[in-house]
């Protein structure tokens, strides 16, 4: 109960760093932030314009950096942070940023904004300021072990079904296995097909691998919520799992910030390096479609389209492999607009989705997915990140649009000839 | 086309296809469309007889007389002098006959028979200082002959830098309280024809609007005819191409001097000069300042005397260059003062780090 204002502040200026301090002093106020968030553009109120969301920070960088801040802070030209300033901006640094990195895409003088609203969060958090939704997606895992709840039992029910289903072992805890494969709870509780999905195609290459007890969960809301304290004890988890297994690599599952958090955040969160690799599931699947190790059958041949979750593509430069996995089984596959680097998010991403009073705003900003949608019009709408799928299902059904969204993994496995068949041939 | 002026000129040796070219030019460097040279031309050969021309009359106050010899001494044959033969030039001190008395008469009674339509010229500054004891004429400070004559004028050109903005009579200290025209006379249109002197064309093509139009040309904010005075020194200049390339003479006898270069460096004031030397040129098309080796000196802006020297660069009057390493020294010493102060702050807030637990996330 000891999070104020005071401990905020003081935690902002621990994180303003080099960076941060010339990304403020370069900023030109251009604007083309603003056309690049969907918040922004769905709505037109220009208080979602990215760099906006950084006002308080931004001052305080005056504030507490610079001379001449120093100099209006001294003669009352420029006005302290206050709590309730940090309160009113709770709404513009987590219900409509989903760190979805848009904006830092198109900035002309090359400014992180994503980085700095990260960065902001933790001084947000520090302050009491966090969202609700985020707050208790955060004690779940830390206390219970995943954001939904999840714990081992659960996670050892699926694996009893997947092994029934389709009559493939799934191992857990197996010392020295190459792959360590780590899941969301959403894939635990609302995608089970994932684990099934894997089980195959690991099957299929002949790789070994394994789930870990005490490391099964890869989301983190720790770092969405933007404490470091916080994702470090949650990432250290999968780190000590990854170890203990001596896995050679460690599998982010279908969730954008599950793999930003392992991939580019954990190993600085830890302060050393991994001695393991961390990829995503769909970097995993294209090696293993170019070593040859993946072989598929027959196409689906309804009209299909990619979403691609923005930590995947833009945040993590994984472009084309989901492309060329998406061609193996589907004859008909089209782009949206945008897609790709530049692909509007789902709006839900970045511990978005777990606010329940950014709802309807969530709503407004898909209106871009859905005029995405609309200039394709696709049967089906594939993706590669389990939230991006929840709220995609959201919109979808808010706007009474008939798309079935399925999981890329799981497309993969469907084509994946029968075991018994294939041992058999 | 006939006309008392046709036939003047005539008898001058100059053809009538002479006068329209000279017209048609008058025009064209005066941004007017073709039409208004023939219109010019009409205007100026139907000049009635000698009684009925329009009266012009010129004052010269405290002055050098350099003006009239411009206007005076330009072309030969002197087309600008066909002018004086359309205008009646009922007073000017120089080139009149009449003295004393009878000049003085004349000028009285060449108000009184055209009040509310001469033209007044103006060249010279006019000193307030000592109660205008500085420049008398017939008696009268030239503040009194001014404020008396501009009454009745219908317009008011001031002809040259010292009627215009004051010139040399007003170069620091100004020991005369010299002040222009425009300092004194508010209730009539002025236009300024600087330049120390201007270019006989410019006056001349003033002139001829006023007599063609009945009005004066476009002027710019310092009351300038934007024809002549549109454009700086520096954007028309032929050796502009050699500023671009950033080649400059360094002295009046080094080998850029020789090759023609920029004189930017030598203290041409033709960046900030404006006028029409560099496409009109002097005695009668012949040369002009810039392309007989010598920067230009801005003759033709308000207290020119007064900018800093003539052979003084314009851009470099601190000589940055010199203080490159004491501005970097400071720049250093500011920079590491600065980083080490919010180190410092950085390094206390990370220092007073509480590691955060759940219960830290709530107020």
């Amino acid at each position: 109960m000891s999070a104020s204002l005071e401990k905020g502040v003081r935690v902002l200026k621990e994180m303003i760093d080099a960076p941060i301090a010339s990304y403020f002093s370069s900023c030109v106020h251009c604007g083309l932030c603003a056309e690049a968030c969907l918040f922004y553009t769905e709505t037109g109120d220009p208080k979602y314009t990215p760099i906006h969301k950084l006002e308080p920070m931004r001052r305080l960088y005056e504030q507490e950096y610079t001379l001449l801040g120093r100099l209006k802070k001294m003669v009352g030209l420029s006005k302290p942070v206050t709590d309730a300033e940090l309160g009113q901006w709770q709404e513009l640094v987590y219900n409509s940023c989903t760190l979805c990195g848009r904006c830092s895409a198109v900035c002309p003088m090359g400014n992180d904004i994503v980085y700095m609203v990260r960065k902001f969060r933790e001084g947000m958090s520090a302050a009491g300021h966090a969202p609700v939704g985020i707050k208790g997606a955060v004690n779940r895992t830390v206390n219970i072990g995943s954001p939904m709840g999840v714990k081992l039992p659960a996670v050892k029910a699926q694996m009893k079904h997947v092994e029934e289903d389709h009559g493939i072992p799934i191992p857990m805890d197996v010392v020295g296995a190459e792959y360590l494969v780590m899941l969301s709870s959403m894939e635990i509780i609302n995608f089970p097909e994932y684990l099934a999905a894997i089980a195959k195609i690991m099957k299929q290459a002949g790789r070994t691998w394994t789930l870990c007890s005490t490391a099964f969960e890869a989301t983190n809301a720790g770092m969405q919520i933007g404490n470091s304290d916080l994702a470090r004890v949650i990432v250290s988890r999968i780190v000590e799992g990854a170890e203990k297994l001596k896995v050679k690599t460690v599998i982010s599952p279908e969730c954008g910030h599950a793999y930003t958090a392992l991939r580019w955040e954990g190993a600085n969160l830890i302060g050393r390096p991994f001695t393991f690799k961390v990829q995503h599931i769909i970097e995993v699947l294209g090696e293993f479609q170019e070593k040859g190790l993946l072989k598929t059958e027959g196409f689906e041949t309804d009209r299909l389209t990619f979403h691609d979750p923005c930590q995947l593509a833009r945040r993590g430069g994984v472009i084309q492999p989901q492309r060329n996995l998406m061609n193996m089984v589907a004859k008909n596959f089209v782009e949206m607009p945008d897609a790709g680097y530049m692909n509007w998010c789902c709006g839900g991403g970045g511990g978005a989705s777990a606010i329940e009073e950014g709802e309807e705003l969530r709503l407004a900003a898909f209106k871009k997915k859905k005029s995405q949608l609309e200039a394709v019009k696709p049967d089906r709408l594939v993706t590669a990140c389990a939230n991006c799928r929840i709220v995609l299902e959201e919109g979808l059904e808010h706007y009474q649009m008939d798309i079935p969204v399925i999981g890329l993994t799981e497309l993969i496995a469907e084509h994946i000839p029968d075991l018994a068949k294939s041992e058999g041939a | 086309m006939h006309g008392p002026l046709i036939e003047t000129l005539a008898r001058q040796g100059v053809t009538r296809r002479t006068f329209m070219k000279y017209c048609a030019t008058l025009a064209s460097m005066m941004a007017l469309p073709p039409a208004a040279g023939r219109a010019m031309a009409e205007a100026m050969a139907a000049a009635p007889s000698a009684s009925k021309r329009p009266s012009v009359i010129w004052l010269p106050f405290q002055e050098c007389t350099g003006c009239t010899e411009s206007i005076t001494r330009s072309h030969s044959p002197t087309l600008e002098g066909l002018i004086f033969d359309v205008i009646s030039l009922d007073y000017q001190e120089t080139l009149m006959a009449a003295a004393g008395h009878q000049a003085e008469e004349a000028l009285h009674a060449a108000m009184k028979a055209n009040e509310g339509k001469y033209l007044l010229i103006v060249d010279g500054s006019i000193p307030l200082g000592l109660d205008g004891a500085y420049s008398c004429i017939g008696g009268k400070s030239n503040l009194e002959t001014l404020k008396e004559v501009a009454k009745g004028a219908a317009a008011i050109v001031a002809m040259g830098s010292c009627a215009a903005y004051g010139g040399l009579p007003r170069a620091n200290p100004n020991p005369t309280g010299a002040v222009s025209v425009a300092d004194i006379i508010k209730d009539k249109p002025i236009i300024n024809i600087p330049g120390c002197p201007p270019i006989p064309v410019v006056m001349t093509g003033v002139l001829a609007h006023f007599l063609t139009f009945g009005s004066l040309p476009e002027l710019d904010k310092l009351g300038r005819p934007k024809a002549f005075y549109g454009e700086t020194i520096h954007d028309r200049c032929y050796r502009r191409p050699f500023y671009d390339q950033g080649k400059f003479a360094k002295t009046f006898d080094d080998e850029g001097a020789r090759n023609g270069w920029c004189l930017f460096e030598l203290g041409c004031k033709g960046p900030i000069t404006h006028n029409a030397c560099a496409t009109v040129k002097w005695n009668g098309g012949t040369s002009w300042p810039v392309e007989s080796g010598h920067g230009c000196l801005g003759c033709s802006e308000p207290d020119f005397w007064d900018g800093g020297g003539f052979y003084k660069a314009l851009s470099m009057p601190a000589n940055p260059l010199k203080m490159v390493a004491g501005a970097a020294a400071v720049g250093v010493a500011v920079g590491v003062a600065t980083s080490v102060l919010n180190r410092g702050k950085k390094g206390a807030a990370r220092a007073a780090h509480e590691k955060t637990t759940l219960a830290d996330l709530e107020k």
